[in-house]
């Protein structure tokens, strides 16, 4: 392992000095290094400043998680309520919101909140996890002993949700990072990692780049770290290390119109959420647009429709190739690893690594090497979505009992065969859980990249409102984003479910 | 003061998709103040639906089922009963004495620390009173289960198949112990098993339960005096006894 490193950081070397990467884009770690050593006098504030907004962020947004984890865990008709809301905050982009929340909002706030909404999703459904599956026999003891549920929360249900809120808070720590880091791509501010970064990307400087990325990506792995020793001191079995993707189902046995209304209510409630805020903000009304007031902008006779199916006919094309790509190598790779253990072996580690790094926030590295084409957006969707979609698909398939496996062997199945009667079939949850994952991620990767790099698609269109203050237009793209992303997760969803109730099959997390 | 258990006419039903299955059906049982009773039954015979309602975890469709007076809601609140589980149920983050002391916290009441502390001494625990119950064997867990049940000194007692995990070995080791435990106490004690020789060893009255649906087949005293000793489990009578209960659950 340790050799192998090596090998790998004099291979770098190599390849940085003689520049073989894009002439130069690549640098050797030594020019890094050397580049590092001459900054680093603006490193500590930098680093300063992103840790406060993600260090802020990542406690509001695992407190109010935890909060609302409880609340749906205890009232099925809370979380359906929610559902809707919760879905929301799931697939927005951030980036999409960050210059809505640098408009509202000043100073640290938009960095804060960001940060806060990354943490939030999955620090919620683990708690709701980690307290509906508690033992029931522990339940019954204290209800035994005439205890309510509040005794139960309290004595036995929190507490043994723990392990599961721990294993959330390493995956949080490195989103809050990637959450104050997007606020400061999209909202200014002379301080953190990423306005660094953006204040850099002018100069034709790639080891300054290089530096200011891994320093983000280690502050990130640190975060990851330090839940995960806290995690392992604190349980002695580890969580699988995926993301979850299911917000709580609440399911009510109720009259139909109790569904109804309730299904209804968790579709308003995101809006009625938006307008409250705003009311709540005091804001000008020339900033900060209600739902009525969005409409009313659309109305008026300024090309803004025509604009948004331009930037909408660049990106979701790029989107959904870079989707297709990415599940598909993950895909490959994962049935790959059924045939060859190894596989997944050499590359899980990579592939959970990935999982401490705010992979989106690199995005000025990738411009560095593959220029501002649309390749570079393909290979940052590639990646976003790649990387967990394969941890998913992966630990998926290793989760098939080895006798199912060996049923058709014994009949003498070639490893095709097995792997088209057995393996295929079983992964199909996992293909679901895994693209359910990706299209926010995607979403979220194309319009970073749209909006640093390309000049094209809904990021530009975001950018460039904001350089003309067109406050209409910045609300409509924002909206619109976060829109696109809830309606192409439940037409996943949709799917998935007839699917998966064909198959027999339940869905994964 | 122990207190009795009642049930009159106690029915239970349970819609699964094949149907309504009838867990109990008109189920009737005294156990008198000090009694010590086993209930033992096949599979699916509704003794576990029986101890459920008598806890207080379930509603009765229909009947009546009281403990010393009071519904079983009412008399757990009031911290007169005490249970132990099949498998323990321990609470796996609290040490051996948290863990015996957790009714008081559910009770509301001050930790009696002299008490847990005599109650790990009579299960035989001494010096594990820090451990976690994932350091300890599974005769250890299920002490610590049964410590639990009477660290409230309760006047009624249920148990439910609290030895079913173990082994033979350890069984008849823990129902002699289980006997000495509850010679000091006297408690109403309900045991609920599917372990014959463990019904005959610790109960006055064996009552065979029979499914479908779940009722009371028969009922069945036993004249052993106590203290009664391991060796009671190789005698004629005992066989004797064994057999009967055996017809009983065959539907003799």
């Amino acid at each position: 392992m340790a050799i192998r490193a090596i090998i790998a950081l004099v291979l770098w070397e190599v390849v940085g000095r003689l520049g073989l990467v894009a002439g130069g884009a690549l640098p050797a770690p030594s020019a890094i290094a050397i580049r590092f050593w001459a900054d680093r006098g603006d490193y500590p504030m930098h680093v300063w400043a992103t840790m406060q907004g993600a260090g802020i962020g990542f406690l509001i947004g695992n407190l109010v998680a935890v909060l609302a984890g409880v609340l749906f865990a205890v009232s099925p008709v809370a979380a359906r309520l929610a559902r809707g809301v919760n879905i929301a905050i799931f697939a927005l982009p951030a980036i999409a919101i960050a210059p809505i929340l640098t408009l509202m909002t000043t100073g640290m706030t938009p960095r804060v909140i960001l940060a806060a909404l990354g943490c939030y999703f999955v620090t919620m459904t683990a708690t709701v996890t980690g307290i509906t599956q508690t033992d029931a026999r522990m339940r019954d003891v204290v209800r035994a002993y005439g205890g309510g549920r509040m005794a139960s929360l309290r004595l036995v249900e929190l507490r043994s949700a723990v392990p599961q809120i721990l294993g959330a808070l390493r995956i949080a720590a490195p989103a809050a990072v990637l959450g104050s880091i997007l606020a400061e791509f999209g909202g200014g501010g002379r301080f953190g990692l990423g306005a660094y970064l953006i204040g850099s990307l002018g100069r034709a400087d790639p080891a300054r780049l290089w530096g200011i990325g891994l320093a983000a990506t280690l502050l990130a792995g640190i975060g990851y770290a330090v839940f995960a020793v806290i995690a392992q001191r604190m349980t002695a079995s580890t969580v699988a290390v995926t993301v979850a993707a299911t917000p709580p189902a609440g399911e009510v046995d109720g009259p139909v119109w109790q569904r109804i209304a309730l299904a209804a209510g968790s579709v308003l409630l995101p809006f009625a959420l938006w307008w409250a805020l705003i009311a709540a903000s005091g804001a000008p009304a020339m900033i900060a647009k209600t739902p009525m007031a969005l409409l009313d902008y659309l109305m008026l006779p300024n090309k803004a429709g025509e604009r948004i199916w331009d930037a909408l006919a660049q990106t979701l094309p790029i989107t959904a190739v870079g989707i297709a790509l990415g599940l598909g190598f993950a895909f490959a790779l994962a049935l790959g690893s059924v045939l060859r253990p190894g596989i997944v072996r050499a590359f899980m580690p990579v592939a959970l690594v990935t999982q401490t790094m705010p992979l989106v926030a690199l995005t000025p590295l990738l411009v560095l090497i593959f220029g501002r084409g649309p390749s570079v957006i393909l290979w940052i969707t590639v990646s976003v979505t790649f990387f967990p979609a394969f941890v998913t698909m992966a630990q998926g398939l290793q989760m098939v009992a080895r006798s199912a496996l060996d049923v058709p062997r014994a009949y003498g199945a070639s490893a095709w065969t097995v792997l088209r009667l057995v393996s295929i079939p079983a992964s199909a949850p996992y293909v679901f859980a895994a693209l359910r994952l990706a299209v926010p991620r995607a979403l979220l990767g194309v319009m970073t990249a749209e909006w640093l790099a390309t000049g094209t698609g809904l990021g530009n269109l975001l950018n460039q409102s904001r350089g003309y203050l067109d406050y209409g237009m910045i609300w409509t793209v924002a909206v619109l984003s976060v829109l696109l992303s809830v309606f192409f997760y439940q037409v996943v969803v949709w799917i998935e479910r007839r699917v998966l109730a064909r198959l027999g099959m339940t869905t994964a997390a | 003061m122990p207190v009795g258990l009642s049930l009159s006419g106690v029915s239970r039903h349970f819609d699964g998709r094949g149907g309504r299955v009838a867990a109990l059906s008109d189920v009737s049982l005294e156990v008198a103040p000090g009694a010590f009773t086993a209930l033992i039954g096949p599979s699916g015979c509704g003794k576990s639906t029986l101890l459920r309602l008598a806890v207080g975890l379930d509603l009765p469709d229909a009947g009546r089922v009281s403990v010393g007076g009071l519904s079983p809601a009412e008399a757990a609140r009031k911290g007169l009963t005490g249970i132990a589980f099949q498998d323990a149920a321990l609470l796996p983050w609290r040490s051996v004495e948290d863990n015996i002391a957790l009714p008081f916290d559910v009770l509301r009441r001050p930790h009696d620390r002299a008490r847990i502390a005599d109650l790990i001494a009579l299960v035989g625990l001494s010096g594990f009173e820090k451990s976690l119950p994932g350091e300890l064997s599974g005769g250890m867990r299920q002490r610590v289960a049964i410590a639990r049940a009477l660290v409230n000194s309760p006047e009624m007692l249920f148990l439910d198949e609290p030895f079913g995990a173990l082994d033979q070995i350890l069984r008849r080791q823990m129902n002699v112990e289980l006997q000495r435990i509850w010679m000091e106490s006297r408690t109403t004690t309900l045991l609920v098993t599917h372990g014959i020789d463990e019904a005959i060893f610790l109960a006055d009255r064996v009552v065979v339960m029979a499914a479908r649906p779940g009722r009371i087949a028969r009922v069945i005293d036993i004249p052993f005096p106590r203290p009664r000793r391991a060796e009671l489990f190789g005698t004629p009578e005992f066989a004797a006894l064994e057999a009967e209960i055996a017809g009983a659950l065959d539907g003799h």
